[in-house]
């Protein structure tokens, strides 16, 4: 605040004075009489804000685009996720949460194409629950594949639970009525191709007599359009949450972020290992954040030796 | 330790705790030490227990206003030497205690926040019925810290512009930090009382226009050469005065204090 007083004749000479001085805006805070005249007490507020430190924070650091764009996020969704920091855009853009693992939850139905990880996330499911002092009902559904149950087994029996296979429907029911007191219940599936409608037929009929909750499971790396559909057609039957997998293997994540995002998804384990107690990591948006602003500096290339005959 | 961020609304005081009441005034020489240690004195009489905390850390003056000479000061609480009770010191002829502030230490007048909310939690737990924060001069972050730690602000300015100006300043960042705050002014060196109304008027408005809020009147003090005379004594007012313009006054803002 500026403030002045003007003395002069008369009040409207005073006002005058005021306003000549300090412009149309001035304020007039107060007057009295003096000797011969008036004095007027006028002020403006001109003042720039008063300074205050600044509070530590992190500038928000723009996304790569470039990044982005390498590991093969659509266009449009990295246009989204480059607007600020990349684990705040990803949070917002993307569901992450928890696999609902506890005693009393719905029996959790692992489903995907082909050679997605199903088995193995399962045996990693149930490995978890074990170390963790819960023995879990594990129970495979696919009677298709030859040596599905042997591979699942192998793991189950390491870890001392029982196995049960249920190839029918009804297998699968009564398997769940001797569910035991207090386990929670994996039920792993064969692959199923999710644009063939009978397959597809056949996992709903599935979730809804196990009154499961089906969990996507697909492999990262893979063309990201078509994660995508793939994710979509799943979700066209109920599928709400997705464990991509090979995070260890796959460099692009463009198709899991897209997947997710096109089945709106929720996002709670990746595959990042080869073993069976390490290989679940929890996938939060500051993981993914790590793993999609980063791209492999690429392996020099071995510069062929100019002796060297071609044979 | 707690830290309270001020943007958020204020704690109400906790029951038994003193009534810290910090006094700004931006600009020097406006008479806010000798208005403290008045208030002190006032406060004291009506058997209230006062500690004076002199929160002038670069250039702490009441202990040379009252004649003190302090064993320990501020900065032997701040550099952990002895606890806070241990450093108050009892001004005889007040009737109140004195926490020294330390004069010509520069290092104390840059303090953190946080050893500055770190002190006003210590001061909030002392035995008192009053806390009075005479604050320095100036607007450095750790005098604003103070004002908006306070229960009340009281700010003192007298009719000269540069003061009207200051206090305006310091009611402008108090208002920033504190917006529900509590600020009263008080118009020291007032020819009279109409014109001690005047000058409170003037900064008011300035207050209501520019800020959209009105500080209270806490009151006004007439000048009044006694008040001259006990300074250069280095002796509290009403021990030198018992009777006197200025220590009315002053005994009708502590009537208004006390009543909080």
């Amino acid at each position: 605040m500026r403030l002045r007083l003007f003395r002069a004749g008369s009040m409207p000479a005073a006002l005058a004075q005021a306003r000549a001085e300090l412009g149309d805006e001035a304020l007039i805070l107060s007057s009295r009489r003096v000797g011969g005249g008036v004095e007027v007490t006028a002020a403006l507020e001109h003042e720039p804000e008063p300074y205050r430190a600044p509070e530590p924070e992190i500038p928000p650091r723009a996304t790569d685009l470039a990044v982005l764009n390498w590991h093969g996020v659509p266009a449009p969704i990295a246009e989204r996720l480059g607007q600020g920091p990349l684990a705040q855009t990803l949070a917002n853009l993307l569901r992450f949460g928890e696999l609902p693992l506890g005693a009393a939850c719905q029996p959790l139905l692992l489903t995907g194409p082909p050679g997605a990880g199903k088995t193995l996330t399962t045996a990693r499911l149930a490995t978890r629950l074990v170390l963790g002092g819960v023995a879990p009902l594990v129970i495979t559904a696919d009677g298709r594949r030859a040596g599905a149950a042997e591979e699942l087994a192998a793991y189950t029996r390491l870890l001392g639970i029982s196995l049960v296979v249920a190839s029918h429907p009804a297998t699968l029911v009564r398997a769940l009525q001797h569910r035991p007191a207090a386990a929670p219940v994996l039920i792993d599936t064969a692959g199923i191709d999710p644009f063939d409608s009978g397959q597809m037929e056949a996992i709903t009929a599935l979730i809804a007599t196990a009154s499961a909750l089906p969990i996507m499971v697909l492999p990262a790396g893979y063309d990201p359009m078509e994660s995508a559909e793939q994710a979509a057609a799943f979700a066209a039957v109920g599928v709400r949450h997705f464990i991509p997998t090979r995070l260890d293997l796959a460099r692009r994540l463009g198709s899991v972020v897209a997947a997710a995002i096109a089945g709106s998804m929720t996002l709670s384990e990746a595959g990042t290992g080869a073993g069976a107690t390490d290989g679940l990591t929890p996938l939060t948006a500051e993981f993914l954040a790590g793993r999609l602003s980063r791209r492999p500096v690429p392996r020099p290339r071995k510069v062929p030796d100019a002796n060297s005959k071609f044979v | 330790m707690q830290i309270r961020n001020l943007s958020e609304p204020r704690p109400r005081r906790r029951a038994g705790a003193p009534l810290l009441t910090a006094v700004a005034s931006g600009k020097g020489g406006v008479g806010k030490t000798w208005f403290s240690v008045t208030l002190a004195q006032t406060l004291a009489r009506a058997a209230q227990r006062v500690l004076l905390f002199d929160g002038d850390l670069g250039l702490a003056n009441v202990d040379i206003q009252l004649g003190l000479n302090p064993g320990y000061d501020l900065g032997s609480v701040l550099s952990g030497k002895v606890s806070m009770p241990d450093a108050v010191q009892r001004c005889v002829p007040g009737g109140f205690d004195v926490l020294a502030g330390r004069s010509g230490s520069g290092a104390l007048a840059s303090l953190g926040t946080d050893a500055v909310d770190q002190m006003l939690a210590g001061l909030a737990r002392m035995p008192y019925d009053h806390v009075l924060l005479d604050l320095s001069a100036g607007l450095d972050p750790a005098t604003q810290r103070m004002a908006a730690g306070a229960d009340i602000l009281l700010v003192i300015a007298t009719d000269e512009p540069t003061s009207l100006t200051d206090a305006y300043a310091v009611i402008k960042l108090h208002a920033a930090a504190v917006p529900d705050g509590e600020v009263r002014l008080v118009i020291n060196q007032a020819a009279s009382d109409t014109a001690g109304h005047r000058t409170y008027a003037t900064l008011a408005r300035a207050c209501t226009q520019f800020l959209g809020r009105t500080p209270v009147l806490a009151g006004i003090v007439r000048r009044d050469d006694k008040v001259r005379d006990a300074i250069r004594r280095q002796m509290p007012l009403l021990s030198r005065h018992p009777a006197s313009i200025a220590g009315a006054d002053v005994a009708r803002i502590a009537g208004n204090l006390s009543s909080l």
